[in-house]
């Protein structure tokens, strides 16, 4: 993001008081075994979903829609939609190339370099802009972190909208 | 946020933030901040290079020993504001067209787009097929109206409200995808000032907003501001 000062009044304003989620501390799981032998998913906060599945829904009575989306490895790029409550960005970026939110082609070239050692079976995908994440943080946030150690996840790529 | 979620599981996360003051507070275990514009994390659509510089840039976080690590991404870009809705003073059709036969015009460019993208479109968080917008411009012009208008397109388990985002954020993309092949080379913020300024559709998207803005019923009242701003 431009540093705050240089956007417009209505995007500052809009930022400075989000009300974000504060913590003092950082929890911290070190890498186990090199990147290049580890399996990695993506999980994106863009309200991505794939064509016919529950799109995200606008609710800010309850501070935003804390659910998620399971997008399989190998989903066409054609199947994935956006349903993201914000319209204060520019959504013609991931119109002409889903790989500038959701890198799903760069990590199999990255795979296919060796770089990574695999790819999950599936990647995650929740709404961004909670002005209330806390069931995220309590509910299903730990969700996604279980189906992924059972899928085998050791790293998790994470990207905004 | 999710990332400490996956951290106390034991899986190490690294990503992209946008907002450096945020990630200030939360305290993720590592993130890279880029300078780009909200739905450019990864940069440049199109630009597979900068993508992976990126992406690099990211996960060689991993190899730090302790943290939280939040890491600048070198790169003098400077995205420019985008235009909110409400700055553009909306001049309607230029070409005195309603929104119905606007859209119609734009059809061909539209299919033209899905065709050169190999099917991909953003359209479709309705699921009316866009062949059918017509039905649901009208459908939006009676609710603007006052009238007590639902759509036959409606699935079971949405509310006429959120239905109504679903449609405005399809008719959006149709516009936003057939301005693209229309004129190649155009930029996002090119787009959103001609959207949002030239054209019948964000006329009576506007109204619309304003219409659901009068409402007292919360469910309608939270849906305008994602609609018009």
């Amino acid at each position: 993001m431009p540093r705050l000062d240089t956007l417009s009044e209505v995007q500052r304003r809009m930022l400075q008081m989000f009300p974000c989620m504060e913590h003092d501390d950082t929890p911290w799981a070190p890498m186990r075994k090199p990147l290049a032998d580890s399996r990695v998913a993506l999980v994106t906060s863009a309200g991505l979903h794939r064509r016919g599945d529950r799109p995200f829904i606008t609710d800010h009575q309850s501070g935003g829609d804390n659910s998620y989306r399971v997008i399989p490895r190998g989903t066409p790029a054609a199947d994935i939609i956006q349903s993201h409550v914000s319209i204060g960005f520019d959504h013609t970026s991931i119109y002409r190339d889903i790989n500038v939110t959701f890198p799903i082609d760069r990590m199999e070239e990255l795979r296919e370099q060796g770089v990574i050692g695999s790819l999950a079976d599936n990647n995650y995908s929740f709404m961004g802009a909670l002005r209330d994440a806390s069931r995220a943080a309590a509910e299903t946030g730990p969700e996604v972190a279980r189906r992924m150690l059972d899928e085998g996840v050791e790293v998790a790529f994470l990207t905004p909208t | 946020m999710l990332a400490r979620c996956f951290e106390e599981a034991g899986i190490s996360a690294t990503g992209i933030v946008l907002v450096k003051e945020h990630a200030e507070r939360t305290k993720p275990p590592r993130m890279l901040w880029v300078p780009y514009a909200f739905g450019n994390a990864l940069g440049q659509a199109g630009d597979p290079l900068l993508q992976h510089q990126v992406l690099k840039a990211a996960l060689d976080l991993l190899d730090a020993e302790r943290g939280p690590v939040l890491e600048e991404f070198a790169d003098a870009a400077e995205p420019e504001p985008l235009l909110q809705a409400s700055e553009a003073q909306s001049s309607g059709s230029a070409k005195g067209l309603n929104p119905a036969d606007e859209l119609t015009s734009l059809r061909p460019y539209y299919e033209r787009w899905v065709a050169n993208n190999g099917g991909r479109t953003a359209v479709g968080v309705s699921g009316v097929p866009q062949r059918r917008f017509r039905g649901v411009v009208r459908f939006l012009e009676a609710y603007t109206a006052g009238e007590d208008a639902d759509s036959p397109e409606r699935p079971d388990g949405v509310g006429v409200p959120q239905f109504i985002r679903y449609c405005v954020d399809d008719l959006k993309a149709f516009y936003y995808e057939a301005r693209m092949e229309q004129r190649p080379g155009v930029t996002g913020s090119e787009i959103h000032e001609w959207y949002w300024g030239e054209t019948a559709m964000s006329a009576l998207i506007v109204r619309l907003a304003e219409a659901m803005n009068q409402s007292d019923d919360p469910a309608v009242k939270a849906i305008p501001y994602g609609l018009a701003r």
